[in-house]
């Protein structure tokens, strides 16, 4: 099994790195005012080579397309966010979408918050394969565990869609996950995307803030009894 | 029969009685795994030669000391060194005393480390490929080791607690430049903090002496320790430089805090708090940067000191690992950047340049001790791939690109120790630094592309398994075929001499053209001077020399006194009547 591998960290490490990393900021909640908090986000980017997983980070954090810029390398970016009254700091991860890496794939989404499955509308293939990615997924995390956003790219492209956008929407919603179609090229609904990644992530750490201790045999009841689309209205907000 | 079956079974095993016994005749039994010795003799035994050995070694260190301050230049020092060590360590090699010899060689190595840092890049790939050769040496050494001790157990410890207490005195000089460095640095930067500082120091050392009891501990709890640790300083940091500005403000300052969202803050807008006014100017002093470079500092501090126990420690199977994917690497030679799909293009010298730095940046992590260096190291490594993508594909690289180049990278690299360093980040690194931000992003690439590396087969190549088995056993390699297609694109030193092979030759056409023409003129000199000499001739033979009568008499006057005696006597003087 992929998880035997050994330039893998013990397991161990995955669960003492989560702790370490949700201790990190809980002193920043004790230390008083709710004005100020810093959370760090991971937000991972799957989807086959060419959806345009790379163009929508970088149309979300530079307002540009990919086609004509400066830039090096655009598989890494970070991005502030504020919310109400909380300073998010979302790091994306752009990911090599060739299949035979899917078998890597497993070491970029260690410790992820957010994935991002993106797919292209008009290759059938591409949403077969984001579906694999979600079943991937759903095996390394509990539901609660992670935010899942299903993205259709190209929408410039609409003529040659292959997708329909009914079909898709059925399969986000019985999965539970948010899902939007957007274009990187013509910005379209990008930067929605994102927030919606961002208010959905807001909202789980409200959740958990009360209670200031997870309750794992809480978590499959949550699911099951609202399978609702939070994410839009949070976006419109 | 009973004699028959007797003797064939003498015959079958030929063990003498006594053979059995002690080779020192105690009347206990040996073991050839402790050289025939009984094992009381054999502690006995090995127990006097280590010390003997011990004794030795340290002469020969003190001799090395000597030695060294003798050497002015560092590189002189290395080279000389090193003969030195060859001519005596071949002398010790004779005797068994395998550990010794590991522990020379490990002292090698350290010189080496510490000479690097030293020495000028351009011996750096050189002394980075002598140094893998000495790991593999030493790992060699250390399996037999590992047997050694564990066949004679309380021997070989007492005289391991020994050697730690009397560790000879060029392993101290050499590490020792590095702490006591890092250490300086340490305090200068904590005496920015005044009490803070302190506070830490002292944690920091209670820490390092804790580490040192745990030593015995596996590596596994040595890490959760060190996690711990930071864990720790990160928080005691952050509640500290945050409660105590609030002894400072006024009521005023935290209702303007507490009142709702202030009215700058819109979605998406960047990092408001470094802008805002001087109510809140405090609230920047504890900026998640602020504690992230303390920590910073502690993590170079302590994993300086603690590198040499705790990176790829004899506990573990690490080494092994490293040796099974230096194999691997070097069993994949073959693999060619149109195999990986690498989007790099080699033939660009710029591009050939950028990947020549990638290769030595990560060649350079396993050189450096403080995870986050090596961190760096990889960063760094991974800025020259996105640069090569970049002019290759005049676009920028992503994710779908940056990997394959860098997975190739490493295979044409082969890093020393791969695994090692990979097992020690993880082990030792501050976590924050490892999970998130751009080192740990270009860090989980690493992982994927030595994971790669690992179970990569002729489909992730595009090969069919009888081309991937063929060149994995080395009977044939893909660049000699593709070598009759397109020669001169292999690589930049086949190249080279594909290039120079063409300008001998193109040397060799002018030369044999020169000589032939100096052939030719040699040739055209002979019929000219031949042309010449009919030429004459003809003329000659043309106008044949005619001899007249009268020339032959006037030029008989100039002749010298012919009919001399045809001429009258000269004339005597004569005598008158008188």
């Amino acid at each position: 099994m992929d998880r035997s591998l050994s330039s893998l960290p013990p397991p161990r490490r995955k669960a003492m790195l989560k702790k370490n990393m949700a201790s990190r900021r809980t002193p920043q909640q004790e230390a008083g005012s709710s004005t100020e908090q810093t959370y760090v986000y991971k937000v991972v980017l799957l989807g086959t080579t060419a959806v345009g997983k790379s163009s929508l980070a970088f149309r979300y954090v530079k307002n540009d397309f990919r086609e004509s810029m400066p830039t090096v390398g655009c598989s890494f970016f970070t991005q502030l966010v504020c919310l109400e009254t909380t300073t998010m700091k979302l790091e994306i991860w752009d990911t090599a979408g060739q299949e035979k890496y899917q078998s890597v794939c497993h070491l970029y989404y260690r410790g992820a918050n957010a994935a991002l499955l993106v797919y292209d509308i008009t290759q059938k293939a591409t949403f077969a394969r984001a579906k694999l990615w979600l079943r991937e997924l759903e095996r390394e995390f509990l539901h609660d565990e992670i935010v899942i956003v299903l993205v259709g790219n190209k929408t410039d492209l609409a003529a040659q869609r292959e997708v329909p956008l009914e079909e898709a929407e059925e399969f986000a919603k019985s999965k539970s996950l948010i899902f939007m179609e957007t274009s990187a090229k013509s910005n379209h609904r990008v930067t929605e995307v994102f927030m919606a990644v961002a208010c959905e992530l807001l909202k789980r750490e409200r959740q958990k803030e009360p209670t200031h201790q997870p309750q794992p045999w809480k978590k499959s009841c949550v699911d099951l009894q609202e399978p609702s689309n939070p994410a839009k209205r949070c976006c419109r907000s | 029969q009973e004699e028959m079956s007797l003797k064939s079974e003498r015959r079958g095993i030929h063990v003498d009685q006594s053979e059995l016994l002690c080779k020192k005749g105690c009347g206990y039994y040996g073991n050839p795994a402790w050289q025939g010795f009984c094992s009381k003799c054999w502690r006995e035994e090995y127990h006097k030669a280590r010390q003997k050995q011990i004794q030795e070694d340290w002469e020969l260190a003190e001799r090395i000391v000597l030695f060294a301050s003798t050497c002015s230049s560092s590189v002189d020092y290395h080279l000389k060194a090193r003969n030195q060590w060859f001519s005596i360590s071949s002398t010790f090699r004779s005797s068994d005393y395998l550990g010794f010899n590991f522990r020379l060689q490990r002292e090698e190595e350290e010189a080496y480390a510490s000479s690097q840092n030293t020495q000028g890049a351009q011996s750096l790939t050189f002394s980075k490929f002598e140094e893998k050769k000495t790991n593999e040496k030493t790992r060699k050494v250390t399996t037999v080791k590992k047997f050694f001790s564990a066949s004679s157990r309380t021997g070989a410890k007492k005289a391991e607690i020994q050697e730690a207490k009397a560790p000879s005195p060029s392993i101290n000089r050499q590490v020792s430049i590095e702490t006591d460095r890092a250490s300086k640095e340490f305090i200068e930067f904590l005496k920015t903090y005044h009490k803070t500082g302190q506070d830490i120091y002292k944690q920091c050392k209670m820490f390092l002496e804790a580490m040192h009891r745990k030593r015995e501990l596996s590596i596994e709890e040595q890490s959760e320790c060190a996690q711990d640790f930071y864990q720790n300083v990160a928080e005691k940091l952050q509640t500290r430089w945050k409660a105590r500005p609030f002894h400072h403000i006024s009521k005023a300052n935290i209702k303007l805090l507490c009142c709702g969202p202030s009215p700058h803050r819109s979605m998406n807008s960047v990092d408001l708090r470094h802008v805002s006014s001087p109510g809140m100017g405090f609230y920047l002093s504890v900026s998640p940067e602020k504690v992230e470079k303390v920590m910073d500092q502690i993590e170079k501090y302590i994993m300086t000191r603690l590198y040499k126990y705790v990176f790829c420690p004899e506990t573990t199977d690490d080494e092994k690992k490293d040796l099974v994917v230096q194999k691997r690497i070097r069993a994949l030679h073959w693999v060619t950047p149109q195999m990986l799909c690498v989007p790099v293009n080699e033939e660009i010298p710029e591009v050939s340049d950028m990947v020549v730095k990638a290769i030595t940046d990560i060649i350079e992590m396993d050189s450096k001790r403080v995870p986050r260096d090596k961190l760096a190291c990889i960063t760094q490594c991974s800025k020259h791939i996105f640069n090569a993508i970049k002019i290759t594909k005049n676009e920028p690289a992503s994710a779908d690109d940056f990997l394959p180049t860098l997975i190739y990278i490493v295979l044409k690299g082969n890093p020393p120790r791969l695994q090692s360093n990979i097992q020690y980040i993880t082990r030792f690194c501050n976590p924050s630094r490892l999970m998130t931000g751009e080192d740990g992003y270009y860090f989980t690439n690493l992982c994927c592309a030595v994971a790669f590396i690992e179970k990569l087969d002729a489909q992730s190549l595009n090969l069919s398994q009888e081309d991937f088995d063929r060149y994995m056993s080395g009977q044939t390699s893909p660049k000699k075929q593709e070598s009759e297609n397109w020669s001169s694109d292999t690589c930049l030193g086949v190249k080279q001499m594909y290039k120079n092979l063409d300008l001998l030759s193109q040397l060799n056409e002018r030369q044999e053209r020169i000589v032939s023409e100096a052939k030719k003129l040699e040739r055209d000199l002979i019929d000219w001077t031949d042309g010449i000499t009919k030429e004459v001739q003809d003329i000659v033979e043309k106008f044949p020399l005619e001899i007249k009568p009268k020339n032959q008499s006037l030029a008989a006057i100039d002749s010298e006194n012919v009919e001399n005696d045809k001429l009258p006597p000269p004339l005597q003087p004569q005598v008158y009547a008188g």
